[in-house]
């Protein structure tokens, strides 16, 4: 889950009442916002993916206003009247990182950008990128000093000959080329910037450099500073409702401080020119009263439907049918109705007392297959086999061990112990025994459960099927009480069958076979082969038999009709 | 019961198997202590049951037992070949006698290694045999002794397995490396005081011990009587085979979910990404679809689902309207779909997998379905986290299901483990709107989250035809396992090992 450290004194700040830090932990419960921690001022928030806006000072406060009903319907965004500042986007950009958008952020009278903002703000972007950003990859944003700049703002990708660049921070002037291959911050976003011998760049009207998109600033035109109080935020990226979103998002920080917005129109590569206004303008999502009933299961009169979507700080007009609800531009998550009328359920806390146990119009039962699985693990229990249980997952040793297992390798294991898919019980309760040489002998143990063993047929180039393996460690143990064995589930499960020679992996040759039911292999059986024995350490003969269910179901009759 | 005999040297009877009564009566007869091997001898009895009569009858105190530990003397590979070849001193000494002199450096050309020339030299000299300077000749007065030297007689001596040689000898070959000394140790078995004084009952009159199947049939038994057996003597390790605890415990979940007329489903563990993820309105670009999330395969590759259905959920992801009608269900996620990320194979990372399968085979409302399963994520492995993992997935397919119901499933299944208290949270899943949490407090752990559910979206089921609201839950039962059964550490749920399980400790 995104999270974050937020200031719990600047959230506190922008409440319309006080509310002490354990109410206002406590009404968070009811929040997509979780209270991991507090120390001091420090308030460690972890959010559900939807709802980022709540990692910021400004739209967490914005919820707890509207949850307590000390404030209602949307943050107001106030609309700047100034000089435009266009950007262009120049065909050199090409497919690179084609979107861009841009929102100028103006302070109300008498506030300027302070520390504490801009440092907010800061975080705020960071773990924007890592989120919705996909680590920059899908969209990243720039804050500048908009009061500094000239447009109109000119996004190019130029010749890295041609760019020298002071870095944000840094003082000494600095060529592109250098700057990518030295920088920290290009090692690790530069690929996401630079096409053949040519960089993204971000130029004002007079050619100065504001940042070399998506990986740095520039120090001079580039740099916010404390004190100015007029930005250009942008963003630019791979995905535009990312790029939209993203630029959204940032916005919930300076309007829930009462700073006014003002579109930057863009004039794409193709010509076409987009005047921003729906950046910085409420969009509309339809809501129909009877999504809100069949969601919640409660009749809300069209009064309480409207208190509670102004409680989740956005707004309603009435409709036919229902209402269009007005959205800010911070909440892309709310895509349809369907989502709004969440925000309505949730707008009050969901009490358990609500709960309606629905009588069932069905009657429950089991896969007559998996009682046919159980049935014989009911049996092997009887024949007083333990019961271990076993990860799906096997080592590297254990396969190798197996010189021909068809184990299937993951692609990124997270260790050698948990490699290879295991395509037969065998593999795992090899390990069960070599993890059980401390205690004493006889041992014996059986296990059912799933193996994945490649198949041509199956939809997914392999298919799940249920073994059962059973290990008899001990003296006196061999072949003759691993036949009697498969013969005696096979019994019990009442079908005939044959054995016939095999040669399988790990075992002693000669002493091994192969099962068939109706001309169909269903088990494997034989004496393991001393020299893994003596590799594990096991002192003594070890038989082993493994019977797939999988494919003895169909056999007994069974059929599964669910 | 009451406990109050006391033990055998307190002077009550006690029996002896007829297999102890012969070594005893032998003990008793024998003039001096005997060992294992004369025991075993005389009786002509197996060698393991001498062995576990005499330690029984020590331990009920008729037997002694003395340990004597001896050294023993044994040639070395070295000091058998000497023992063909002669000492060294021997050979120097029969070339004097055969040539008046020799020159120190002519002994090598006479088959003397440097070592063995030195150490004959030496040996001459200090038993005053060799007259004093160079070149070497033997000392003519006294005359040299006739026969072998001590060493060879000692040489000799422990190659027969003499009982006695001479200690000086021996330890001086042993200097040399030509012998080596073992550790013995015998074990000397004599009756004890008790022992002796102990009243048998005449032989002949045999008691009986172990019932069997032919002094049944004979009749036997009606004659003799019966040995009464030592009842504190500790009997053999059992352990039986239990169900195991944490599968016992998913059966009893499991139960419930059947009492409230839940069905099972079940499906593959290795998934396609269309059914894992992209059937339930996962962007393809999320996160949790990342190798650093998902487990993958090598080596094998995937179908695409029908055509028809990919058509219809690449529409939901990209916003356009399902084939046919007129308007889309919603924005999608503003990205292209990839029909080639979708048969991609992924280990299952979650079961919701296993009810898109379940809902795209057109089930007839009203359904309800359930599955236990396990999933696979890229976890690193601790106490909290396993690469592997169960959820019980449940889904409740029927007209005029709402949130309320849900809660109320969540009420009726917390009960049902024992548990009051609920409270609800919001949350967020890709495939539900609205998405809540059930927190229940526990009464050691307090406010857990348990049950993590929704109504799936129009976007996961539009594209499946499905006409009702679909309430669906994916509780992390695993956790909820630890906490019924006490366990602290999730690898505890991957028990193997055979003592624990058998709730023993051996």
């Amino acid at each position: 889950m995104p999270r974050s450290t937020l200031s719990l004194g600047r959230v506190q700040e922008l409440l319309p009442s006080p509310m002490t830090p354990e109410a206002l932990v406590e009404s968070l419960f009811s929040s997509k916002a979780e209270v991991e921690g507090r120390e001091g001022d420090r308030l460690a928030v972890s959010v559900t993916p939807d709802r980022l806006d709540l990692l910021s000072e400004g739209g967490l406060a914005a919820w707890l206003a509207g949850a307590v009903g000390a404030a209602r319907g949307i943050v107001p965004l106030r609309r700047a009247r100034a000089r435009g500042l266009g950007m262009r986007v120049e065909t050199s950009v090409g497919a690179l990182r084609p979107h861009l958008a841009g929102v100028v952020v103006r302070a109300p009278t008498g506030k300027r950008l302070d520390e504490s903002l801009l440092a907010e703000a800061v975080r705020f972007q960071e773990m924007l990128h890592a989120t919705i950003g996909r680590d920059r990859r899908a969209m990243s944003l720039g804050i500048y000093p908009a009061r500094r700049l000239v447009g109109p703002i000119r996004y190019a990708a130029e010749p890295l000959a041609s760019v020298r660049f002071v870095p944000l921070h840094g003082s000494d002037e600095l060529p592109a080329a250098r700057f990518f291959a030295e920088d920290p911050m290009a090692a690790r976003y530069g690929s996401l910037g630079l096409s053949g011998e040519s960089c993204l760049t971000l130029r004002d009207g007079t050619g100065a450099l504001l940042s070399l998109p998506p990986v740095l600033n520039s120090a001079n035109a580039g740099e916010a500073r404390v004190g100015d109080r007029v930005l250009l935020l942008e963003a630019t990226g791979t995905r535009e409702r990312s790029v939209r979103e993203g630029l959204g998002l940032l916005l919930v920080v300076f309007a829930s401080r009462g700073w006014s917005l003002q579109p930057v129109p863009v004039e794409h590569a193709n010509g076409a020119v987009d005047d921003g206004a729906s950046l910085v303008g409420v969009r509309t999502v339809e809501l129909e009263a009877a999504t809100v009933r069949s969601i919640s299961g409660e009749a809300w009169a069209a009064s309480e439907v409207v208190e509670r979507i102004a409680r989740a700080r956005l707004s309603a007009r009435r409709a036919k049918g229902g209402w269009k609800v007005a959205v800010p531009p911070w909440r892309g998550d709310l895509l349809t109705g369907v989502d709004v009328a969440e925000d309505v359920l949730l707008a009050r806390e969901v009490k358990a007392e609500v709960g309606i146990v629905p009588p069932s119009p069905t009657r429950g039962r089991r896969r007559p297959e998996t009682a046919f699985r159980r049935r014989v693990g009911r049996l092997l229990l009887g024949l007083g086999f333990q019961q271990p249980h076993t990860p799906v997952l096997v080592s590297e040793a254990s396969v190798q061990r197996l010189s021909e297992s068809g184990a299937l390798h993951l692609s990124n294991p997270v260790s050698r112990e948990l490699a290879y898919l295991r395509d037969r019980l065998f593999l795992s309760h090899l390990e069960v025994l070599e993890r059980n040489t401390r205690h004493g002998y006889p041992q014996r143990f059986a296990e059912v459960g799933p193996v994945v063993v490649r198949s041509s047929d199956a939809e997914t180039g392999a298919a799940t099927r249920y073994h059962a393996s059973a290990l008899l460690a001990g003296e006196g143990q061999g072949f003759a009480e691993a036949a009697s064995l498969v013969d005696y589930l096979l019994r019990a499960l009442d079908v005939g069958s044959v054995r016939e020679p095999a040669e399988l992996p790990g075992t002693i040759p000669g002493r091994a076979a192969r099962v068939r039911v109706a001309g169909e292999p269903v088990a494997e059986f034989g004496e393991v082969h001393p020299k893994l024995l003596v590799e594990m350490g096991v002192p003594v003969p070890v038989v082993w038999a493994e019977v797939d269910l999988s494919a003895l179901w169909p056999l007994t009759g069974g059929r599964d009709t669910a | 019961m009451s406990d109050s005999s006391e033990p055998p040297s307190g002077g009550v009877p006690l029996s002896i198997s007829p297999g102890e009564r012969t070594v005893l009566d032998l003990l008793r007869g024998a003039t001096s202590r005997l060992n294992e091997e004369e025991v075993v001898e005389k009786l002509g009895l197996p060698a393991d049951h001498v062995r576990g009569s005499l330690q029984r009858l020590r331990s009920k105190g008729l037997a002694l037992l003395e340990e004597e530990h001896t050294t023993v003397w044994r040639l070395t590979p070295r000091g058998s070949a000497m023992l063909s070849e002669g000492l060294p001193e021997r050979r120097l000494f029969a070339l004097l006698r055969s040539r008046s002199s020799i020159g120190p450096e002519a002994l090598r050309a006479e088959g003397f290694s440097e070592e063995e020339g030195s150490a004959a030299i030496g040996v001459l000299r200090r038993r005053a045999l060799l007259a004093p300077g160079v070149p070497l000749r033997l000392r003519e007065a006294p005359p040299p002794p006739e026969g072998p030297f001590p060493e060879e007689v000692a040489l000799k001596g422990i190659s027969d397995g003499a009982s006695t040689v001479e200690p000086a000898a021996a330890e001086s070959l042993v200097r040399r490396g030509l012998v080596r000394t073992e550790s013995r140790s015998r074990k000397r078995w004599a009756a004890s005081e008790e022992g002796r004084r102990l009243v048998l009952e005449p032989a002949g009159v045999e008691p009986i011990g172990a019932l069997t199947g032919g002094l049944l049939a004979t009749g036997v038994w009606k004659e003799r009587p019966f040995r009464p057996y030592d009842v504190r003597a500790p009997p053999p390790f059992l352990t039986g085979a239990r169900e195991n605890p944490y599968l016992a415990w998913l059966e009893e979940f499991e139960e419930i979910l059947v009492g409230l007329g839940f069905s099972e489903a079940e499906g593959p563990l290795l998934e396609t990404e269309f059914w894992n993820n992209d059937v339930l309105f996962m962007p393809q670009d999320h996160p949790a679809r990342s190798i650093h999330d998902a487990l993958t395969v090598e080596g094998v590759v995937g179908r695409p689902p029908s055509a028809e259905l990919l058509a219809r959920v690449a529409a939901v992801h990209e916003g356009r309207a399902l084939p046919g009608e007129p308007e889309p269900i919603g924005p999608g996620w503003g990205a292209g779909y990839d029909p080639e990320v979708a048969r991609r194979p992924v280990l299952r990372s979650q079961t919701t997998a296993v009810s898109a399968r379940f809902l795209a085979a057109r089930p007839k409302a009203p359904f309800r379905m359930y599955s236990i399963d396990r999933n696979l994520r890229r976890e690193e492995v601790d106490s909290r986290h396993h690469v592997e993992f169960r959820q019980s997935e449940g889904i409740v397919g029927e007209d005029g299901m709402t949130v309320r119901h849900l809660v109320g499933l969540f009420r009726e299944l917390a009960e049902a483990i024992g548990i009051r208290e609920l409270k609800i949270r919001p949350s967020y899943f890709p495939f539900t709107e609205p998405s809540i949490e059930g927190y229940v407090r526990h009464p050691r752990l307090g406010w857990m989250e348990v049950f993590p559910g929704g109504l799936f979206r129009p976007e996961v089921l539009r594209p499946l035809r499905v006409e009702v609201p679909v309430l669906a839950w994916g509780i992390g039962i695993t956790r909820l396992a630890m906490v019924a059964l006490g366990y602290n550490d999730i690898r505890e749920l991957f028990a193997d090992d055979l003592a624990v399980l058998a709730g023993e400790s051996r």
